[in-house]
């Protein structure tokens, strides 16, 4: 049998996933005895779109070319797994997704678009699942290297990965941190995916939610504390929107149509993916 | 007319294409063209607290993160008249060298050094020049070491915030770094000698104009308020808007600079011809040893630049780490004020990076990033415009593709990478 052929592409975003891939040190070189890379582009030159196991990607759409390349790279790919937050959910730059000014946006930094750009055909940004389908998740912002070499190997194997489905909360306790949102800070430790270690609560920082949204979370409950704890509405849902990306959007429009929520009959949000 | 279409750069950060068009002996038209989707960044951060500018800058790029931060935190601390003490500023200014260290080895063995070796990647060195890729893997590795002590990750921490930090680096870390940085040097001194070792090619000359902060007190380094220019020129980082004159052009997502009209270049090789005399230690007796006038003009001694600066790099952690444990550990100061502009700037990896914000109310109300890899976009185009006529007029049309795109990822250039398809179409037409 031949070695598994597998290909990372790029889309929008910081390089932040090949860049952790980079720093795997002597798992990258096992890795690259193991299989044939097609494509790896801050690596290697050489890269092709071509029949592939597995494709992972990493970054959001944000043209109408990406959008071309992430469908050809899907009807060429067996697996296909999306890395890093951006992929996932949509990053940072689908924060105001569904908010109708994403022209005026543009238009702010670019100037008139319609006369601009006419080749490139930009896109309000939207995470690889609003366009095709995704096999395996890897959060992360960026990903974290264990949790990459752990999916890898199990992809690589013919298994699914086990990421963790819970939040950064129970990684912070396991660090025998002392709780931030007990001290009144806006820590979204509760509504995001664990994996991190809880690195920014082991400096005192509360936690900005950037491996975004968990598999299983109570966005009401925590939308409850922090008002009462004294933010206001507009506040919590910059916070919430900042890494949410796709889900959180939806999720937020929930909570907003029922004007009298609770934290126990409110909708549960399934991490959108 | 021939046409040469380098459809995507590899190796470099980002996505980028190079369209070079040749009618007979002459070069018609050069474009770099940037597809990196747009993303908007300065417009999301509108409406937002600058705690959460702090989250959402860095993401600009997963190289530069911690310069975007600290250029970030000095605009808005200005805006919000917040003075930090010596020793946050010190632990700063450790974790920017951190990312130049990272960054730079990156660059230099990973994205560069196989063009001068002849190999597709790193990955493919391994067999005939293991050592150096160990080496290589080393450098970075400590580099992200240091990023990650101080700012809580090796990518995206966030542990630098507005007035100071989450936690400061505990002494027993700062010893480790330290420690690790002195026992590095002999391995950086071998980086610079291997790409002293290298013929750089002189079709690529040209004169041009060089940009960088100008640290205080005649000291290297990579912060600054002032602005020197090789015109002998020195402004004021609140002018930049003036000073670099961004524009878009319509064949890329990523603005152009222009000073006075004309391409300039920013990065390790132009703090090294306008600073290099400041160098002291080895990393100063290697310049002396290397340094020639064609240094002004080849941009391909801007990796032998970076390799000198990751020697500076490495002989001055020590210094700094003692100046830091010799000082109180610093409460994190709060602002008393909600509004006003402030423009921070740093010397990121690539070059001058300029973040300005103004705020109302506590809000962002206007904020303007110019990068480094965008300054230099224009004087990459003029250096493989004199690139390509210099080797046509010479007759040389061989690994075309390859020559230009060394050219281009010798300034290092970020637009953070696609797949590399070369595509050369040559036609008879006269169009």
């Amino acid at each position: 049998m031949g070695k598994k052929k597998i290909g990372i592409y790029s889309f929008s975003g910081c390089s932040g996933e090949q860049l952790v891939i980079l720093e795997c040190g002597a798992e990258l070189f096992n890795l690259c005895d193991l299989t044939e890379i097609k494509s790896f582009p801050m690596a290697q030159s050489n890269n092709e779109y071509t029949l592939l196991d597995i494709g992972l990607l990493e970054g959001s759409i944000t043209t109408e070319r990406q959008k071309r390349e992430l469908k050809e790279i899907r009807s060429h790919a067996k697996i296909l797994v999306a890395m890093g937050i951006c992929a996932c959910f949509g990053g940072i730059q689908s924060m105001k997704l569904g908010e109708g000014g994403w022209k005026k946006r543009f238009q702010k930094v670019y100037g008139d678009e319609d006369k601009l750009f006419k080749t490139m055909k930009p896109l309000e940004s939207k995470p690889c699942n609003a366009f095709v389908k995704i096999d395996y998740y890897i959060p992360g912002c960026p990903i974290d290297k264990k949790q990459f070499l752990h999916s890898i190997t199990h992809v690589l194997n013919g298994s699914s990965p086990y990421l963790y489905q819970f939040s950064v909360c129970t990684e912070c306790k396991w660090k025998e941190n002392d709780c931030l949102l007990l001290r009144g800070l806006p820590c979204l430790g509760p509504l995001t995916r664990g994996g991190c270690g809880a690195a920014c609560l082991c400096y005192n920082i509360p936690c900005v939610g950037c491996w975004g949204p968990a598999e299983v979370l109570n966005v009401p409950s925590e939308y409850r504390l922090l008002i009462e704890k004294g933010y206001t509405t507009e506040e919590i849902q910059r916070k919430f929107r900042k890494f949410g990306g796709a889900p959180m959007v939806e999720c937020l429009k929930k909570i907003m149509k029922q004007s009298n929520y609770s934290a126990t009959k409110a909708p549960r949000l399934k991490g959108g993916i | 007319m021939k046409r040469i279409f380098i459809k995507s750069l590899a190796r470099v950060e980002g996505h980028g294409g190079i369209t070079v068009k040749i009618d007979g002996k002459k070069v018609k038209d050069v474009k770099v063209q940037i597809y990196e989707g747009p993303r908007l960044i300065e417009k999301l951060v509108v409406g937002k607290s600058p705690e959460d500018v702090l989250n959402i800058v860095p993401r600009i790029c997963g190289i530069c993160t911690l310069s975007h931060r600290y250029a970030a935190l000095k605009g808005l601390e200005k805006a919000l008249n917040i003075e930090v003490p010596l020793r946050t500023r010190l632990t700063r200014d450790l974790m920017l060298i951190g990312e130049i260290i990272q960054s730079h080895s990156l660059h230099i063995f990973f994205l560069s050094l196989p063009d001068f070796l002849g190999y597709s990647s790193a990955m493919d060195m391994v067999d005939n020049y293991g050592e150096e890729v160990k080496r290589g893997l080393a450098m970075k590795g400590f580099g992200y070491r240091l990023m990650e002590i101080i700012s809580a990750r090796i990518i995206h921490g966030e542990n630098p915030i507005l007035g100071g930090f989450g936690a400061h680096p505990s002494q027993k870390v700062l010893v480790e770094i330290k420690e690790s940085a002195e026992k590095l040097v002999s391995d950086a001194e071998k980086i610079v000698e291997l790409f002293a070792s290298f013929d750089y090619p002189s079709y690529v000359e040209y004169d041009t104009t060089f940009m960088a902060l100008n640290p205080p007190d005649g000291k290297y380094g990579f912060v600054s308020n002032s602005i020197l220019i090789s015109t002998d020129e020195e402004r004021s980082v609140e002018e930049y808007k003036e000073v670099i004159q961004e524009r878009v052009v319509p064949y890329s997502f990523a603005k152009r600079s222009r000073y006075n009209g004309e391409p300039f270049t920013v990065g390790a090789i132009a703090r090294i011809n306008l600073l290099g005399e400041r160098l002291s230690g080895k990393a100063g007796d290697y310049y002396k040893k290397l340094y020639s006038k064609r240094w002004l003009r080849n941009p391909f001694f801007n990796n032998l630049a970076q390799a000198i600066e990751v020697l500076y790099c490495l002989e001055t952690i020590p210094k700094l780490v003692d100046k830091i444990m010799g000082l109180e550990e610093p409460v994190v100061k709060k602002p008393f004020k909600d509004a006003g502009t402030g423009t921070g700037a740093v010397e990121a990896p690539r070059g001058t990076l300029y973040h300005y914000y103004s705020m109302k109310d506590g809000l962002i109300t206007d904020c303007d990033i110019a990068t480094p890899t965008a300054q230099n976009l224009d004087d990459i185009e003029r250096c493989l415009r004199t690139a390509v006529g210099n080797l046509l007029s010479k007759g040389i049309e061989d690994d075309l593709e390859l020559k230009l795109e060394m050219i281009a990822r010798a300034y290092d250039p970020c637009i953070s990478c696609s797949a590399h398809l070369v595509k050369v179409e040559t036609s008879n037409n006269s169009d």
